[in-house]
């Protein structure tokens, strides 16, 4: 191959390379901000940050309220049954959209925040199901 | 987001331990599952008491080892004769039989970082690594030790970070993945810096022997005369 050729195609290639790592360079600064604003919003227990892949025995743990009130506010006669089970399946199950079934356990857990203030959690409005969600996430 | 994401965490909840073997199985054999963010999942899932997390550990290492050895003699078993094919074959004009050959030397003096990096670092390419590294063939003995050292790194910092961040682990894995990426783009800028300073400077200890080199040896090789350079004259009688 000709040298020129040569150099032209390693500068292209090397010209690519760059770009593609400053891309990656602020893709990953940007990811790191937003992993924070979602860490500092879950430990705050913000609502909003309520998953599909969640179980119903993680959010008790997780926002501090108990298993069977949200079982009873989804209206789950059998906990045992679903105890494993992420609210996506919950809502494939009801024949639901998996959002709709967000929506209720962060109503219920708003709810019960606003009759219990004493758990230590604030009653963190945050933004219910249907409004913007925590910066940056999509349903998986 | 892998569309098989939502449906391996289902099953991980259902069925539990031999799932997330399985899974990393797979996934290590080749299979587009993204091992980290199921094995982030399972450490935030251990957090709230549904998994053992040293278990975890155990399991995901033993399924990553034995899924990589599993593309490692696939490639041992097929890939040597499809790269025998490539250098062989009157049909392949895309890759030259040098070029093979060049990479495959290249790949045996670099298999043993290639492997240990492509397990947590660039685990995008640890399907390919592993394929490659049985057709070269490049020794399981030393495949191995790098396969666990690398491996013990992709099983443990995953599940770490799921543990301790819990249900962050979705945005852990951003992080994760762009990093990765980010290296890989750093790596690649790094090797053509290098290889465009080399070649260059072969260029230039090329075209200075060149001028070194007497005329006739020139014609002989280019067909042109070089230019008259008075430098280089030797014998020449002073006109009186």
């Amino acid at each position: 191959m000709n040298t020129r050729v040569k150099f032209v195609i390693l500068g292209v290639l090397l010209c690519v390379a760059l770009g593609a790592a400053i891309f990656a360079a602020i893709t990953t600064v940007q990811a790191i901000q937003q992993f924070r604003q979602q860490h500092q919003l879950t430990t705050s227990g913000d609502v909003s940050t309520i998953r599909p892949w969640m179980t119903i025995h993680y959010i008790a743990l997780t926002y501090h309220v108990p298993e069977n009130y949200l079982y009873q506010s989804l209206h789950i006669t059998n906990p045992q049954q679903v105890r494993h089970a992420t609210l996506r399946v919950l809502a494939d199950r009801a024949n639901q959209p998996v959002d709709d079934v967000i929506h209720e356990v962060q109503k219920a857990i708003l709810t019960y925040r606003k009759q219990n203030p004493q758990t230590g959690m604030p009653i963190h409005t945050g933004q219910l199901n249907g409004a913007p969600r925590a910066p940056g996430r999509e349903n998986p | 987001m892998s569309i098989f994401l939502p449906i391996v965490l289902n099953w991980l909840l259902a069925y539990g331990y031999p799932v997330i073997w399985f899974a990393i199985f797979i996934a290590s054999a080749g299979f587009p599952i993204p091992s980290a963010l199921v094995l982030l999942a399972a450490g935030a899932f251990a957090q709230a008491g549904d998994f053992n997390i040293f278990l975890l550990a155990v399991l995901a290492l033993s399924a990553s080892v034995c899924g990589d050895s599993t593309g490692y003699f696939i490639g041992r078993r097929w890939g040597t004769k499809v790269i025998d094919w490539l250098e062989t074959s009157k049909w392949n004009r895309f890759i030259s039989p040098r070029a093979i050959e060049r990479g495959r030397a290249r790949f045996k003096k670099q298999a043993a970082w290639a492997v240990f990096l492509t397990r947590f670092l660039f685990p995008a390419l640890g399907g390919v690594v592993n394929l490659i590294a049985g057709a070269d063939p490049y020794p399981y003995r030393y495949f191995l030790p790098c396969d666990i050292s690398g491996e013990i790194l992709s099983a443990v910092i995953p599940l770490s970070l799921g543990y301790a961040f819990g249900a962050s682990w979705e945005a852990v894995g951003d992080v994760l993945g762009s990093f990765s990426i980010f290296a890989l783009a750093l790596l690649a800028a790094t090797f053509l810096t290098l290889y465009l300073i080399r070649t260059a400077r072969r260029s230039r200890v090329e075209k200075l022997d060149t001028m070194k080199e007497p005329a006739i040896v020139q014609f002989k090789k280019t067909g042109t005369m070089p230019p008259d350079n008075p430098a280089q004259r030797s014998g020449e009688l002073p006109l009186s």
